[in-house]
Formats: structure tokens, C-alpha cells, sequence
């Protein structure tokens, strides 16, 4: 990334108790954990909803990729109204239409096609991670 | 352009068409109306899709599959599977025939049953057998209302 105080912010669902959501947290910690974890950082929805000033600084200070659950798209909402731009948004219903072999069950216990479509999404994450940052490729 | 009778419950508002008919499951059915006179020309053509309470109930739609051109269905037979966000839903034949259209759209953008029910999210059109007699078998669009109150109020009790 040009500006090395900058990173992208990960904004995933904040749905609890539904599968897709649970999809789209799992996909956003692979990221923001294992993937990229030196160019992104994960923003939970629910202090943007509270209007913690941290998590309101990071969306305006950085590009964000949201990644909803459902098509209220609440992570791509609150990014914009809390000052942010979301430089790409991902929804897991249309990540599971790419990869329909990975179908998303149970909640706690995502189904192991669960854990692909979230591994799949993470994968997509990281290459819009890689392409804000302007480097293309794994952190070291 | 149908009118629709609209029904409120919390913060959902579920529209029942009023030019056409509708199984127990919100499956609707919508006769064409042929050019030729009666009797000549292929039978009647029945256009089929979801109702909007049937698809706000049923989720945000990632799949749809419905069967192919030139099946024949009896009436109540799988005309159609939706894969949502929520569960795998099969849909009834609202009447019997044979398949003479699907919309290509399920293939690609299958959430047009979400955006526009009554409209470009229609399933596939039927050359029906019988409609008259299965016509009768179907629950007209204030028959129909009353049901999705009734389900709409029963589902706000289970909350």
C-alpha cells in the first residue's frame, strides 16, 4: 500500500444466528488473521452502529470492502453512513451463486461447505485487498 | 399493470395481485389471452410464479430450477425447486399440462422472483389441460389475501 499507515478496513455482517452471516465473519477473520493481516483491518458493524469513534475514524480514513449477508446490506449502509467509502461490496448469496458445490449449513458449526464458500469469499477478499493496496500479492 | 390488495403485518407488506389465481402454497396462475378464437390455435397458456408472500417468506432466492420444456405435470406436481438463503422450497403445478416456456432468467438471475414477483420473476407458462376445471380448484385473489393474513399473523405469533 502507498500509504503504510493506511489498511483496508473489513466490514463483514453482523447477522447472529444466520448462516450467511456467519459466512461472511468467517470469511472476513481468514482475511484479516491468515490472508492480509499486515493490509487489513477488521471493523466490527456493530461498533459502527454504536458510533464508536475508533471504528468511525478507520471507515473515514480508509478504503473499506464490506461483505453482507443479506440484501439489507446493513456493513455497506453503516460503512456510508458513518463517512466511509466502500471501495468494493461482496454479498455472500452471490459468492454461494459462484460456488454453488459449497452449500452454507448450521450456525455455530458452519457445514464444511460453509467453510469453503467462506474460505472461496476470503480468497476474493484478498484480491481486492491486493489490488487497494497496491501490492499483489500474500503478506509476508 | 395488476392491482394488488396489500397487507401489512409488522414491518412486512405483502401484495396479492388481483388478476389471477392462486394455490394454497402462493403459487400464482395467470391465463394468456389468446388472439385466436376459441378453439383454434393451441389451448389455453397459463403464465406461473411465486406469490410476494411466498417469496418474502421463503428468502432471498439463490437457485431456481424449474422443469424443462415439454414436461407434463399434473396439477399439484413439482413444477419448480427455489433454493434460498433459508431453505429448499418445492413448488406445486397450480395446474395440469404440459411446460411450454421457462423463463431463462432462473438461470441467471434468479433473484428477479425477489424483485418483481408478479412481473419479470414469473417461472415458466403451461399449455394447460383443463384449466377451467382446475381453475375452479384455485383460490381467487381475495380467498387468496385472507390466507396470507391469516399465515402472516400466525408466523408474527411464533416471534
Amino acid at each position: 500500500m502507498n500509504d503504510p499507515r493506511r489498511k483496508v478496513v473489513i466490514v463483514p455482517c453482523s447477522g447472529i444466528g444466520k448462516t450467511y452471516g456467519t459466512v461472511s465473519r468467517e470469511a472476513a477473520y481468514e482475511v484479516t488473521e491468515d490472508l492480509r493481516p499486515a493490509d487489513t483491518q477488521l471493523v466490527a458493524l456493530s461498533l459502527l452502529v454504536l458510533g464508536d469513534e475508533d471504528a468511525r475514524a478507520a471507515v473515514a480514513d480508509n478504503p473499506a470492502v464490506t461483505i453482507d449477508g443479506c440484501k439489507l446490506a446493513c456493513a455497506t449502509r453503516m460503512v456510508e453512513e458513518s463517512g466511509g467509502t466502500v471501495a468494493q461490496d461482496f454479498a455472500v448469496l452471490d459468492a454461494y451463486r459462484r460456488h454453488r458445490q459449497f452449500k452454507p449449513q448450521g450456525i455455530a458449526d458452519l457445514s464444511e461447505g460453509g467453510q469453503k464458500l467462506a474460505h472461496a469469499l476470503a480468497e476474493e477478499v484478498a484480491a481486492v485487498v491486493d489490488d487497494l493496496s497496491g501490492d499483489g500479492g500474500e503478506d509476508a | 399493470m395488476p392491482e394488488f390488495l396489500e397487507l401489512t403485518v409488522d414491518k412486512f407488506t405483502f401484495r396479492t395481485a388481483t388478476d389471477r389465481y392462486y394455490n394454497s402454497e402462493g403459487v400464482w396462475a395467470l391465463a394468456e389471452v389468446s388472439s385466436l378464437p376459441l378453439g383454434e390455435g393451441p389451448g389455453v397458456r397459463v403464465r406461473i410464479g411465486l406469490s410476494d408472500f411466498l417469496q418474502q417468506r421463503s428468502g432471498d432466492v439463490a437457485f431456481a430450477e424449474v422443469m424443462s420444456e415439454g414436461t407434463v405435470l399434473a396439477f399439484g406436481d413439482e413444477v419448480a425447486v427455489i433454493e434460498t438463503i433459508k431453505a429448499e422450497v418445492g413448488l406445486p403445478s397450480p395446474l395440469a399440462g404440459e411446460v411450454v416456456e421457462v423463463n431463462q432468467a432462473m438461470e441467471i438471475t434468479p433473484e428477479v422472483i425477489n424483485q418483481e414477483p408478479y412481473g419479470e420473476g414469473w417461472l415458466a407458462v403451461i399449455e394447460a389441460e383443463d384449466w377451467e376445471a382446475d381453475r375452479a380448484r384455485l383460490l381467487d385473489p381475495q380467498d387468496y389475501f385472507a390466507l396470507v393474513k391469516e399465515q402472516a399473523e400466525e408466523e408474527l405469533k411464533k416471534r
